[in-house]
């Protein structure tokens, strides 16, 4: 059985669930194939916590898949159990970061949006070098864009920067799921030709 | 795309969420009834049937006004040979507790489901209860899925149970499967055309009254020991025997179900732990002896892998103690009673208890999040960019005196109540003194104008919680005349939960009129509430003088904070946009003059909308700080321009067509437009 595990995590309204959602559609053809894992979605407000986990099993065998004891998978990623971490705000990339271990891939956006805490001044934001000296201390695989600026330049809102950011997971990883069946699911989809222009920014970051 | 939800078949594949699954599982099963009242993490459970029931036949569904209705709703239909579904959040059964009580007297015709969408963590709920205790006296038995493909194949299933043994069934989801999204193999549905309810007195059953009561209550212990003998052979269970037998692990065995089964499994292969017997429980309750019996001969230690109290745990220590079996039962010595069980702690817990080690890279991981997670500020919801219950709460504040102050002393009590106004409990607001359940807010602070007379109460509730169960709670206080300030916040929807209609809702989201939507300022009038006042919660200023007017009043006010939610209003400009499209129309926007702003926090802080953001000059760590607004999420509410008190706030009206591209930097958008 191979295994390939990503964490997506951002902020309510990031399009941290749909990018999750395009991924999970990459394996519908085959029985061999599965793929699961649970959104947080906390509530309708914009500001809150919001995670995807995107879990792909690829089985061996029909004798494996019909295991018991091999084909029933949990929802959630265990610490160190991600190999690709998404993260669309660089504060949740560190609070995401307990999901990779030293071989893993972090992708996430330099753009911050400041907590409640921080605003109030019982908190202070981390400096981007500071986040960058705690994430490489885990791993060396660290890709950093400002995704909202790529977005806001490119389609005048920030609306883009989940599939652009897909567009970098196919670019930098080794994630085993061809990158046409995604341009394939994104054509399908509302607003393809947007979709498919931010996904070719990501891909050639 | 045709619509896999509805048109799926056997051999189709898709991505669907667990909640999705559970209604598919019941539309293959072939409900025609189906009802809740929203609750997160269930919600999606019945949208799914409701956004889709134009295409499918012969389908009611219905958002009650609460769960007591939903249920009993669901109750109705069963007894005219419909199946029907009902969904609710784990603390609805405490709503929908009393018609549950009944269902077993009375049984069912046509299968009857209730699915729960349990909450441990509760990261949007105010308690964490695991309502598979309430089974104990309901006896409505508890299927517990373990995945999306069991979410549905296990509602399905649940109908035949329900009507072979004419109990309603208790379906249990928590968030963790209700949001599990990935593959479900579809199956067929039933031939639905040929529903139609039909109900016929059944006297015997339906009417529980003195010795009619006592003979059901009997007649429902016997089908609940009938439905052992079925739990014992359902496919629903599963024991998995070790494979190599008299080796010590071999006489070691774990006992799960639900979502934490699927954690048990995932960590016994994360240590390589594969030769241990286990029992995975579909069916949690009643639980079959015999099956019991079965797989803890051989056994000399076992552990339940479950979360909250250990409701497995106690009853299968019942069930040991009266087989006489001798082993070892570990539960809640090994696993929390409280939070979320997540896959690391069943990892840690299954490793520590067998003297295993977890992986290298899975400790490493942990210890790093530890370290991490100091240099990490919280962050936690706030109110949308836009949303009226912020100008309510900080007019609250400022009528108060309470802006940005966490003290205990206060002469102003404000109860809070459930929806998304709970957010202003938190951080900066701090604006709540409880919250518990739906319409504590009014009730406790009744009581509590009546037993500390030296304060003041404002008590909060939203327009979906007053039509939940709060008119009985406004009528008590106004018939013992009690001395409180009530402020409905009346935003037309139940927003939180992906905005649901409320009685209140006048226009549909693509402008169509709703037909008998309540006056809410009629309905108070006629429950006997004098002191009426409608005010709109963005206009700051006056809500905060009216509020403190109200406070100098005796008897019970009510203040109507009437502006409907931000999401639905900028949707519905979205929809009319779209069908009237007027190019260079004018355009305004707001300012914050950075050369005028002396930063007293008035907007940044206490009003705390997310739209205000700061940053450092020249984008240099150290540089100096200012705020600007984000034009990319604000929405024009001009709430911060009305709070400004040094007028450094300016309304900038233009024409749309030459700022379409400079939205990147706010200041750049003035530079065409010079001063006003």
């Amino acid at each position: 059985m191979k295994k390939f595990n990503i964490a997506i995590t951002g902020l309510g309204g990031q399009g941290i669930i749909t990018a999750g959602t395009i991924l999970k559609n990459a394996v519908l053809d085959s029985v061999m194939e599965d793929v699961s894992g649970s959104e947080r979605r906390g509530g309708a407000q914009r500001e809150g916590y919001v995670e995807a986990f995107v879990k792909y099993i690829f089985y061996d065998s029909i004798a494996e898949l019909q295991n018991p004891r091999k084909n029933m998978h949990s929802p959630m990623i265990a610490s160190g159990d991600a190999d690709v971490l998404i993260s669309l705000e660089p504060l949740e990339t560190l609070r995401a970061a307990s999901y990779v271990n030293k071989n893993s891939v972090i992708i996430f956006n330099t753009n911050p949006h400041i907590p409640i805490s921080v605003r109030m001044g019982k908190n202070k934001y981390p400096e981007l070098d500071d986040i960058l000296e705690s994430l490489y201390g885990i791993t060396d695989n660290v890709f950093y864009y400002d995704f909202n600026k790529l977005s806001l330049e490119n389609f005048g809102s920030i609306i883009s920067c989940n599939v652009i950011s897909l567009g970098v997971l196919f670019a930098k990883t080794n994630i085993p799921v061809s990158k046409n069946v995604i341009e394939n699911i994104l054509l399908k989809g509302s607003k393809a030709k947007d979709n498919l222009r931010a996904f070719n920014i990501g891909l050639n970051l | 795309m045709a619509n896999l939800f509805v048109d799926g078949k056997y051999g189709d594949r898709g991505i669907v969420l667990g909640n999705e699954a559970i209604a598919r599982g019941a539309l293959e099963a072939g409900i025609g009834y189906a009802s809740m009242y929203p609750g997160t993490p269930a919600s999606e459970i019945i949208i799914a049937l409701d956004k889709n029931k134009k295409n499918i036949k012969n389908l009611y569904t219905e958002f009650s006004l609460n769960e007591h209705i939903s249920l009993h709703g669901a109750i109705g239909a069963s007894w005219t040979g419909i199946r029907s579904l009902c969904a609710m959040k784990n603390v609805g059964l405490n709503v929908a507790s009393e018609p549950a009580h009944f269902l077993a007297y009375t049984g069912v015709k046509a299968g009857l489901v209730l699915a729960i969408g349990s909450d441990p963590g509760a990261p949007s709920s105010s308690n964490e209860q695991d309502d598979r205790w309430y089974s104990l006296h309901t006896y409505m038995p508890i299927i517990e899925p373990s995945n999306i493909q069991e979410a549905k194949d296990f509602t399905k299933k649940a109908f035949d149970i329900s009507e072979q043994f004419s109990f309603g069934i208790i379906l249990m989801a928590p968030s963790r499967l209700c949001h599990n999204a990935g593959i479900l193999n579809f199956g067929d549905c039933s031939d639905r055309d040929l529903i139609s309810g039909n109900f016929k007195r059944d006297p015997e059953n339906y009417l529980n009254l003195f010795n009619l009561a006592v003979k059901n209550h009997k007649k429902y212990l016997e089908r609940n020991e009938l439905l052992k003998k079925y739990v014992y052979n359902s496919e629903l269970n599963m024991i998995i025997d070790a494979q190599i037998s008299s080796t010590k692990s071999s006489r070691i065995g774990f006992i799960s179900s639900g979502i934490i089964y699927s954690h048990l499994i995932e960590a016994l292969n994360f240590i390589n732990a594969d030769n241990y017997k286990i029992l995975k429980l579909g069916i949690t309750f009643p639980l079959s002896e015999e099956l019991i019996n079965k797989f803890l001969d051989n056994l000399d230690e076992v552990v339940i892998v479950e979360e909250a109290e250990g409701f497995l745990e106690f009853q299968i220590k019942k069930i040991a103690f009266e087989i006489g079996y001798h082993g070892k039962i570990h539960g809640k010595n090994v696993f929390k009673a409280y939070g979320e069980l997540t896959i690391d702690d069943v990892i840690n817990g299954v490793a520590g208890f067998l003297g295993k080690a977890a992986p290298e890279y899975f400790t490493a991981a942990v210890n790093k999040s530890e370290i991490l997670s100091d240099k990490t500020p919280q962050r936690m919801g706030t109110f949308c960019v836009g949303c009226p219950h912020r100008g309510t709460i900080y007019s609250i504040l400022k009528a108060s005196g309470y802006s940005n102050t966490d003290s205990k002393d206060r002469d102003v009590i404000i109860a809070g109540d459930i929806g998304c106004y709970t957010l202003g409990l938190l951080p900066p607001y701090n604006a709540m003194d409880w919250l518990t359940c739906m319409n504590s807010g009014l009730s406790i602070g009744q009581a509590i104008s009546i037993a500390d007379k030296s304060k003041k109460i404002i008590a909060l509730v939203g327009d979906s919680t007053f039509y939940h169960s709060g008119i009985p709670v406004l009528m008590n206080a106004i018939q013992n005349n009690s001395n409180i300030l009530y402020i409905i916040l009346d935003n037309s929807w139940t927003a939180m939960t992906g905005h649901q209609k409320t009685p209140s809702t006048k226009t549909d989201i693509d402008g169509t009129p709703i037909p008998n939507s309540v006056n809410l300022k009629d309905l108070l009038k006629s429950l006997g509430v004098s002191y009426i006042k409608t005010v709109d919660p963005n206009s700051v200023k006056r809500f905060s003088v009216i509020i403190k007017e109200a406070l100098t009043e005796k008897g019970l006010k009510v203040i109507i904070a009437k502006r409907e939610c931000i999401l639905q209003e900028e949707r519905r400009k979205k929809i009319k946009n779209i069908k009237s499209k007027t190019e260079n129309s004018p355009e305004m926007f707001y300012e914050l003059q950075k050369e005028r702003c002396v930063k007293c926090n008035e907007c940044f802080v206490e009003l705390a909308c997310p739209a205000i953001q700061s940053a450092k000059e020249n984008g240099i760590n150290n540089g100096k700080e200012y705020y600007f607004i984000d034009p990319v999420s604000c929405v024009k509410c001009g709430v911060c321009y009305e709070v400004c008190p040094n007028s450094a706030i300016r309304k900038v009206e233009f024409n749309l067509h030459p700022v379409i591209n400079s939205a990147l930097n706010p200041e750049s958008q003035l530079s065409f437009l010079g001063n006003k």
